[in-house]
């Protein structure tokens, strides 16, 4: 043999010693032929497998898939791949293959023999049952860490609702003290406080009770009946914030907002949010601008203070629940206020912008002025 | 439900013309298409029923319940539901397998709907019991659910969508063309586990059908013994055994099982 001739591939050897096990089986479900690897891998003679049923073979789950499920579709279409068995070895053992079969048929489309082809697949199957197990497992954490978050939303949501009766009883011992005409200065600016605190309390039990039902899934639900009132609520935010905080000035410029299709009370809120903000990190001594327009079907709206700027990494987490900017004696937030305002823009369609430097900071409010375009 | 909603989930179609409705229902494992050797030779003189079980098939996946479907009644419930959607009255049930049994439990529920059933391999109960042989230990059924439950592959042409989250996209659900026998895994673990689990002996006697058993030789799902005992125990019972091997008589033997149920529905011919 010269180095130049290739080898002839030998067709027998090839089918006894394949990397893979073969057998052929009757229609009746018995062994007609197997090659040696599978013998060796059942740990068995061949003469000992041929003419036995395939079922001796299989591991119980495996003869009873075969019987109910794979027999049939092979019947029906012929072939079938990837299927998963596990091969009974010996009494105890069992081997897990991949399979691939196939119907031989006559020439008059009879049944002659099925034709498998098995590949070990020990380590792909057990990955396999890591995946399932690991699925299982990640399915069940979920499952409850989201009944979890349920429970505690709707315990947020219970304690936010039921926290605003006895505000309201404390509201109105204040309104009906502020009556009396026997206050000196002193009590008068007391109650004063005690209402600029029950106002402050109200405003974020309605932002703990949005972000909770906006967890829950309900989202932010708009009402665009009272758009018209958009001006005057706007107004009447502004003014509810100066009579809170008498030592801050507010100058609004308001004259250029036309119709807007938005939920004004939303809108209000969101704008109360924005003041509260600036009140909170603005400087005391200037003024607070709030100033809005309708121009070329865009609606904007901004809430403008001056102020140490906000640094550039803390802008970017701005608008998620629980930030906030740098804590100072007076922050008596959750870090929703944003949250919700950024909320209640998307809910329009919209979205805020926030630009910070040494002259000013300014949030702005920027979305379309009909809700058809 | 309307008629059309019944006929949709569980893929019914209607061929043949015939005084008589044959319903054919197949068993775990498979589909409708199980039947469609037998079915045809059945066209001619008969209207003939096919239809998947919910969970097999081109059946609507999403009608399948657990809870509904953890016993032979659910299963029985849909079969009768079917007969009402196509006004069915003295019809034949004609069931493979588990649906033997709820070909059974129809006819129980409604004698006027199902006058007749063929039973083709049955078995009121898998597992070995005290004077009684099932065929199987119920260790052995618990490995099968094992085996099922870590096995995954074959069962499914429509795994992929699925993994892909994309259920609500039918058109990406739709099962490849040539697949047959196809079942969501779990489902199918699911029917498993109801019919290896069953126990029917005691509905047999209060079966009013007249009634074939049909027993295939080396049959290592339902053995001889059990359908012998099927015969015994339904009163206007008749026992033929089949030259057919295996479980799937219908499937390997297709000319056989047609003579058999000729001949017992038209036996003076």
């Amino acid at each position: 043999m010269t180095s130049s001739t290739p080898l002839a591939e030998d067709f027998a050897d090839l089918y006894d010693e394949a990397p893979c096990g073969y057998v052929s089986i009757t229609p009746d479900a018995r062994i007609a032929m197997v090659n040696l690897t599978l013998a060796s891998w059942l740990k068995c003679r061949r003469d000992d497998l041929l003419d036995k049923p395939i079922h001796e073979i299989l591991s119980f789950g495996g003869r009873i898939a075969f019987e109910t499920h794979i027999a049939p579709m092979l019947r029906l279409q012929g072939e079938a791949h990837e299927l998963a068995l596990d091969l009974q070895v010996g009494d105890g053992e069992k081997l897990p293959v991949m399979a691939t079969a196939r119907e031989k048929r006559g020439p008059d489309d009879k049944h002659l023999f099925t034709r498998l082809t098995l590949f070990k697949a020990a380590e792909r199957r057990s990955f396999e049952r890591s995946l399932i197990e690991a699925k299982i497992r990640a399915e069940e954490r979920f499952s409850t860490e989201h009944d979890q978050l349920e429970l505690r939303d709707q315990f947020i949501a219970v304690l936010g609702h039921d926290l605003r009766n006895p505000l309201a009883a404390v509201e109105a011992g204040a309104r009906m003290l502020e009556r009396g005409d026997t206050l000196h200065s002193r009590q008068t600016m007391v109650i004063k406080e005690m209402r600029a605190s029950l106002a402050r309390a109200n405003t974020l039990i309605d932002d703990v009770l949005d972000f909770a039902m906006g967890r829950l899934g309900t989202g932010i639900q708009l009402d665009y009946t009272d758009k018209a009132r958009l001006k005057e609520i706007l107004q009447q935010v502004v003014h509810e914030t100066e009579s809170i905080n008498p030592e801050i000035e507010i100058v609004s410029r308001l004259d250029s907002i036309g119709p807007v299709d938005c939920d004004p009370d939303r809108i209000g809120q969101l704008v109360a949010n924005l003041l509260s903000n600036a009140v909170r990190y603005g400087d005391r001594g200037s003024p607070i601008v709030v100033e809005g327009a309708t121009e070329n079907g865009d609606f904007s709206l901004s809430v403008v203070n001056r102020g140490k700027p906000i640094p550039q990494d803390a802008r970017e987490k701005l608008f998620q629940p629980f930030e906030r900017g740098e804590p100072s004696k007076n922050d008596k937030g959750l870090g929703l206020g944003l949250f919700i305002v950024n909320e209640i823009a998307l809910a329009h369609g919209g979205k805020v912008e926030v630009e910070s430097g040494d002259e000013e900071t300014r949030f702005t409010l920027r979305m379309s002025v009909s809700t058809q375009s | 439900m309307g008629p059309d909603d019944i006929r949709s989930r569980n893929n019914v179609t209607v061929h043949g013309d015939g005084h008589r409705t044959l319903v054919f229902a197949h068993g775990f494992g498979c589909d409708k298409h199980m039947w469609a050797d037998v079915a045809a030779n059945f066209e001619d003189d008969h209207r003939v029923v096919l239809f998947d079980h919910v969970g097999a098939g081109q059946s609507d996946l999403s009608a399948y319940d657990s809870g509904k479907y953890g016993s032979l009644d659910g299963y029985a419930r849909d079969l009768v539901e079917i007969g009402e959607a196509l006004e069915l009255r003295d019809a034949v049930v004609i069931g493979h397998s588990v649906s033997s049994m709820i070909g059974a439990l129809a006819s129980i529920a409604r004698p006027d709907m199902f006058t007749q059933i063929v039973m083709v391999g049955p078995s009121p109960r898998y597992i070995d019991d005290t004077d009684y042989t099932g065929g199987f230990s119920r260790q052995q059924i618990d490995e099968l659910l094992t085996f099922l439950e870590e096995n995954h592959l074959g069962w499914s042409a429509a795994m992929a969508p699925q993994i892909m989250g994309n259920s609500e996209r039918p058109e990406l659900s739709e099962r490849l063309n040539g697949s047959f026998c196809s079942t969501d895994p779990d489902i199918a673990r699911e029917f498993a586990k109801v019919t290896f689990h069953s126990d029917n002996r005691g509905d047999l006697s209060r079966v009013q059908a007249r009634t074939l058993v049909l027993q295939c030789q080396q049959d290592i799902i339902a053995p001889q013994a059990v359908g012998e005992y099927v015969h015994a125990n339904i009163p206007n019972s008749e026992y033929r055994l089949l030259e057919a091997t295996g479980h799937c008589p219908n499937l390997s033997a297709p000319e056989e099982v047609t003579k058999a149920i000729r001949d017992f529905l038209h036996p003076s011919r």
